[in-house]
């Protein structure tokens, strides 16, 4: 294979294509944004643009995913971005280089490079890429830019060059943002999606209290980051590179100076240095006791001889008890730190997922935006926070997120999803409870996550692809709804199977998506989810209450959604008497046809046959995994040592008779 | 991938043929053909019977265990969750595989003729092969997780068949009903399987878990909590206490769907469930009594809540929950004396259940079709000689059902109450229970009798009344409905006897399932009692028959010449009570329904106050600024005030300072 892709691919074609599928949409929205006023042409080229983008990265993931499912990665040290643009090593084709998977894209340097680590300059870099965590997200951004384009139309009536131009800002920034391996520049696209979002749910927004939900949306999401942009930057400060001029691996050696090298802004460099001060921390403050201990010991022994040199053994014992304690002041001095800059790096995901109670802003949001954006912010925004949970926050402070992680945030989402299951039922309009909903399935998906295994994590990182496909499903319909009819209200609309039967057919097949029934994608990755709260140290630490929340959602799930078929499908035919201006009538047209085909096809296969994909993202939960393990075995040795135990693995039957 | 032509090879082919079916369906629909949509399902699933049936031939009369395995690839794999595409045929599976596609072909060969005309003819028939491929998925599965894409893919397709007709509210409201009390029951054995995946080595693979388990097992608590976390999937699956009230309302659906569905075999997959993993089960007699107790419960309330009910599908469908409580009292057994003669009981009433009950629904759907989709006993009357084909398969299914001597229902049953009485009179801890299971259940036969000829005499005897909805159209069904009558009648007629008391066939056959081996095996490990064999009790047959005819004779006595109903004085507040069901969905919907709602509108509420919360904070700074604001007052003495005072301060400030 790899020959095969040697010869396709010149080195570089990825970086290349990266980049395009990245800033391309800028390029859309510029050309966008000249046709003004004119609907038809607006709406024509930004279709056309976005079916564009979405063939180029199709077949960028499609590459990167088979590169990614069958490379085997020496170490699981880091993450594996491929094609990564900057790249100066000149390794084999396509994975772009060096195994370091670095950049030299420097854009701008906070200090002076250290002679000592050249590889490491002191600066914010273009470090982009894609790995098993984000690349499904990129396409997953990619297909609902296409499904928001297609579905946007009484919402693009006005001003349709503006509201398309800033659809394809959201995208570049939600783009960049999941493709960055640098936390400035990581942090720099999440906070450039907020501008976009805000002119879409403030300028083109549905309901009256538009502005209003815009400015709450963009202060509260802008007021959680704020403290995670204080814990990116503690943590960059706190963990920089050792002087000694190891980058990789462990370190060993205990006694060297603890001198500060530069610092890094690379997630992978970051990874290395966490682990290690912590390490070397931990494992000089145990040295120092050890020796502390020893003196002690030497200078009781001593005592009991009646030895003359007993002051000069004393000294001696002071000096290593001072050490110790210093030591010790050391190591807890950082824990302390990483603590609370662990609770400042999460505020802004858990606000950006969100998790209750931090979810205030969403129903609002969600319900005067403009319903392709409301696609746009559950399917592919949503996710900003849950990818920043697991590419920043557990690998940054793992030893938080093994002891906090579950008890703490574990049990908001567990308490989310029974509390915003409940809040959903009791909707009348169908987008909200879409959007309670969301929040319901992103609450089982922070506390999966939370459990840290396999099972959990992987759970976690595909669970983003399929409620992205399910929940933008959701709202597509429901866009569909609403260019029919101006209204998504439960209590206005009813019996409509019997008007729009593909229609129906769409909703329920996507209402089954939601509720993960099996044959859908959802059902796997509830069960990886569910599966990784019953592995020991989720067991171990938390009980079973939270296993039984996240089952609990089965149940709950099923239980609005079905209730809302019934309402929207069932019965007789009830519809508003006032129709909008411009109001579509029938069932769906081609178009819509088109752009529904796509998400409802990712939920079907990726339900069938979704082991390609988590394949291609063995390898960078295994990373994540890693770095969890190292701080579990820190916590508590006997339950890590349980949960690292695979059971003796039964070969499989075969056919026998 | 196993060889084709294998054994196990060919039922992977029956098993995919109905979903083949269920495609060409939905394409006949598409292609606007809709009235050739039943021709793939009939021939799918008849070839899928024959398959099935050629395989069981060729396998039976054997002695040496049956179990073939295969696994076609990964469904997912992550760490240690490891779910391979795993397929186990051994007899249950074969047996349960050969009654739902003989059962569905007739059924749908029914349906071809009653659903005629139909607008959503297509959607009817893609709907029903997607069951049928499900549910043999169901049977066929050796991986838990596959086994719940089967079990949930059924409940998916009762719920578009019983909302089949969607414009009707009552449809709406018992399809979603149906959905919600079964997936209530699912999120417990969803639980189950986890804590078994969890204490069985990580295996997900039936066999190789239940191995796991019965050679390591975990402590008895655990395993009880494991074996009522999946009964509790059976319970809303099969209709038990508590959760079976969703099946008399999914009568709305079309009558072939009930006969298919509600009767012959989705709800027999928590029978099939508990058979399946008897091993465990037999490791906890606690979890087994409870089996026993709820089974015993639901047969007796369903059969007195059928005593007095007007709608001839209800009676049927309260008859289901009834036999199905039958099936797990029988099941439940399997603590108290051998597991393999409580599965083979129940297995053998699964059986013979399936086809009079089948051939009941049909009965009753052929004199609905008749009678202008009329099923309300008081409103006809005395149709036996109107459509003689219906009234005397019916009558047939109806002495099946009641236990007749002889007949199908008679021989099954007659296990399932001798089981009870041995495990009643043998020397289990809990045999008080199982004796007092064992009246009840002989109680409830009595009752089955009853209402069954009460139903039967309602609607074929007296005087001859056909409601004017019937336009007329009067008359026996056309012989596309009648023959599938007709053989399923034979069936109820013949085959018990034929199949078990005459040549224990069936009971050999059933033994040779891995299974049973290992259940009596962890039997014998955990209760230290010896396994015993069925053997035939002149006494209970002798008190069964007795009990049957002594209630068709009751509902002779009262019914003979038709309606209407007379009740005496005494009796009136309890034939209210069963009339209304004994008000259980008006318990249920001030007890659960009520308090969810409540719920949601409280959590609603509490939004809006969490909501107040943010605002309130983000209020602190626009308060702050209205405090500092008239700082900012724009007058240079203002301004040049300040300044002084501060410079006053700061050089205070310093003088003390230094001049300490």
């Amino acid at each position: 294979m790899d020959s095969l892709y040697d010869n396709l691919f010149a080195p570089g074609t990825l970086r290349v294509l990266l980049m395009v599928v990245m800033f391309a949409p800028l390029g859309f929205a510029a050309l966008v944004a000249l046709t003004g006023e004119r609907f038809r042409a607006a709406r024509r080229l930004s279709g056309l643009f976005a079916a564009l983008h979405l063939m180029l990265t199709i077949f960028l993931v499609a590459v990167a995913a088979m590169y990614s499912a069958s490379h085997t990665h020496a170490s699981n040290d880091t993450f594996c971005p491929i094609a990564v643009p900057g790249d100066s090593g000149e390794g084999t084709a396509i994975a772009g280089g060096s195994q370091e998977h670095r950049t030299s894209w420097n854009l701008f340097m906070v200090g002076k490079p250290d002679p000592k680590v050249p590889s490491v300059p002191p600066a914010v870099q273009f470090f982009v890429g894609l790995d098993g965590l984000n690349m499904w997200l990129i396409l997953l951004a990619s297909i609902m830019t296409y499904v928001a384009v297609s579905l946007s139309w009484h919402s693009a009536r006005e001003k349709a060059g503006g509201y398309y131009a800033w659809v394809f800002v959201l995208q570049t920034a939600v783009t960049g943002a999941f493709a960055s391996f640098d936390v400035i520049l990581f942090y720099v696209f999440f906070e450039l999606t907020l501008i976009p979002t805000f002119f879409l749910i403030g300028g083109w927004g549905v309901g009256g209290g538009k502005r209003d939900a815009a400015r709450k949306f963009f202060l509260y999401t802008l007021f959680g980051s704020l403290f995670s942009l204080i814990g990116l930057i503690g943590i960059v400060y706190t963990n920089p590179t050792f002087s000694s001029g190891q980058l990789s691996g462990e370190v060993k050696d205990l006694q060297m100076p603890l001198r500060r090298g530069p610092v890094s802004f690379s997630i992978n460099q970051l990874i290395f240095n966490t682990y290690n001060w912590r390490q070397v921390l931990d494992g000089r403050a145990a040295l120092a006791q050890a020796s502390a201990e020893q003196r002690a010991a030497e200078v009781e022994q001593k005592r009991q001889q009646n030895a003359a040199d007993l002051s000069a053994f004393q000294k001696l014992a002071d000096e290593a008890l001072l050490q110790s304690k210093t030591a010790a002041a050391e190591r807890d001095r950082h824990s302390a730190v990483q603590g609370w800059l662990f609770f400042a790096l999460i505020a802004g995901f858990v606000v950006k997922t969100p998790l209750v109670p931090f979810h205030t802003w969403l129903p609002a949001a969600y319900a005067e935006a403009p319903t392709p954006v409301t696609m746009l912010l559950s399917a592919v925004l949503a996710k900003l926070g849950t990818l920043g949970l697991l590419r920043i926050v557990i690998p940054l402070c793992p030893d938080m997120a093994v002891q906090y992680g579950l008890p703490v945030f574990g049990t908001l989402g567990a308490i989310g999803i029974v509390y915003a299951a409940f809040c959903a039922f009791n909707q009348k309009d169908v987008k909200l409870m879409a959007a309670y909903s969301s929040v319901s399935h992103l609450g089982l998906l922070v506390l999966g996550m939370f459990a840290l295994n396999s099972e959990g994590l992987t759970g976690a990182t595909l669970h983003m692809v399929n409620h992205g496909l399910s929940a933008g499903a959701t709202f597509a319909l429901l866009a569909v709804l609403h260019d029919r009819y101006g209204t998504t209200d439960m209590t206005q609309l009813g019996g409509l199977w019997s008007r729009h039967t593909k229609f129906a057919f769409f909703l329920i097949l996507i209402s089954l998506a939601a509720v993960g029934l099996p044959g859908t994608n959802n059902f796997i990755t509830e069960m990886l989810l569910i599966g990784g709260l019953f592995k020991p140290w989720a067991f171990g630490t938390v009980g079973y209450w939270l296993a039984i929340a996240a089952a609990s959602g089965i149940l709950l799930s099923a239980w609005y959604t079905f209730t809302m078929l019934r309402n929207v499908l069932f019965g007789n035919l009830k519809i508003p008497t006032a129709l909008p201006d411009g109001a579509k009538t029938g069932d769906l047209t081609g178009r819509e046809l088109w752009a529904l085909l796509l998400p409802t096809l990712g939920c079907v296969v990726l339900g069938v046959y979704p082991q390609p994909v988590l394949d291609s993202m063995r390898h960078d939960v295994a990373t994540i995994e890693k770095v969890v393990n190292a701080a579990r075995m820190r916590v508590n040795p006997t339950l890590a040592e349980l949960e690292k135990t695979q059971p003796p693995a039964d070969e499989p039957d075969g056919v026998h008779h | 991938m196993p060889d084709p032509l294998s054994p196990i090879g060919l039922s992977l082919i029956a098993v995919t043929l109905p979903l083949l079916g269920s495609v060409l369906s939905a394409l006949c629909g598409a292609a606007r053909l809709p009235r050739l949509a039943h021709m793939p399902a009939v021939l799918t699933f008849a070839a899928a019977g024959v398959i099935s049936g050629y395989v069981l031939f060729t396998l039976a009369g054997g002695k040496d265990p049956l179990s073939y395995k295969a696994e076609l690839g990964t469904w997912f794999t992550v760490g240690d969750m490891k779910v391979p595409v795993a397929f186990h045929l051994d007899s249950l599976s074969l047996i349960m595989l050969s009654t739902v596609t003989f059962i569905a072909t007739f059924i749908a060969v029914f349906s071809a003729s009653y659903m005629k005309g139909d607008d959503g003819f297509a959607r009817y028939f893609a709907v029903m092969g997607l069951f049928v491929f499900a549910m043999c998925l169901l049977v066929t599965s050796n991986n838990f997780f596959l086994l719940v894409a089967g079990w949930e893919g059924v409940g998916l397709c009762s719920y578009l068949l019983v909302g089949y007709y969607y414009t009707k509210p009552s449809a709406a409201a018992a399809a979603r009903k149906a959905f919600l009390v079964t997936r209530l029951g699912d999120v417990g054995m969803i639980l189950g399987i986890f804590w078994l995946w969890k204490f069985g080595g990580y295996h997900s693979n039936i066999d190789q878990l239940v191995d796991h388990i019965t050679h390591q097992p975990p402590a008895a608590d655990q395993i009880t909590l494991c074996c009522l976390l999946l009964f509790c999937g059976a319970v809303g699956k099969s209709a038990q206490l508590p959760l079976y009230v969703w099946l008399p309302d999914a009568m709305e659906g079309p009558t072939p769907v009930s006969a298919l569905i509600h009767a012959a075999t989705m709800v027999t997959a928590g029978v099939y469930l508990l058979a399946r993993t008897a091993p465990l089960f037999a490791l906890s007699p606690t979890a087994q009594i409870v089996v026993t107790i709820v089974g015993g419960l639901t047969a007796l309330l369903a059969a007195f809540i059928a005593l007095a009910q007007y709608d001839l599908k209800r009676v049927l469908a309260y008859s289901t929950v009834s036999q199905l409580g039958f099936m797990f009292m029988g099941l439940g057994c399997g603590g108290a004396i051998a597991p393999n003669i409580a599965v083979t009981a129940a297995i053998f009433h699964l059986f013979t259940h399936a086809f009079f009950k089948a051939l009941l629904f049909l009965g009753s759907g052929s004199v609905m079709h008749a009678m202008g989709n009329v099923i309300d006993m008081r409103k006809f009357g005395g149709l036996r000689k109107l459509m003689p084909v219906t009234h005397a398969t019916f009558l047939i299914g109806s002495l099946a059902l009641a236990g007749f001597p002889l007949l199908s229902g008679f021989w099954s049953k007659d296990q399932i109450l001798t089981a009870l009485h041995d495990a009643g009179t043998g020397r289990s801890v809990f045999h008080g229970y199982y004796y007092t299971v064992y009246l009840v259940a002989c109680l409830t036969a009595l009752m089955t009798a009853f209402y069954t000829f009460r139903a039967y005499f309602l609607t074929f005897w007296g005087e001859e009344r056909v409601p004017h909805e019937a336009h007329g159209h009067a008359h026996e069904s056309s012989p596309a409905m009648t023959i599938p009558l007709v053989i399923l009648a034979v069936g109820a007629l013949a085959i018990g006897a034929v199949v078990d008391p005459l040549t224990h066939w069936f009971g050999h056959f059933l033994e040779r399932s891995p299974v049973l081996h290992h259940a009596d095996e962890a039997f014998h490990k955990t209760t230290n009692m010896s396994v015993g064999h069925h053997a035939f009790n002149v006494t209970v047959a002798a008190i069964s028959s007795v009990l049957s005819l002594a209630g068709i004779g009751i509902a002779a006595m009262l019914y003979r010449k038709g309606g209407p109903e007379k009740v005496p004085t005494v009796l009136k507040p309890v034939f209210a009570l069963s009339q209304n069901k004994a008000y259980v969905d008006e318990v249920y919907g001030a007890t659960v329904v009520l308090p969810a709602e409540t719920a949601a509108s409280g959590s609603g509420q509490f939004d809006g106050f969490l909501d107040a919360l943010a605002r309130l904070i983000s209020f602190i700074p626009r308060f702050l600024g209205a405090v500092l604001r008239p700082l900012q007052n724009g007058l240079v003495q203002f301004y040049a005030l300040g300044m002084v005072l501060g410079l006053a301060v700061f050089l205070t400030v310093v003088v003390l300072r230094s001049g300490r």
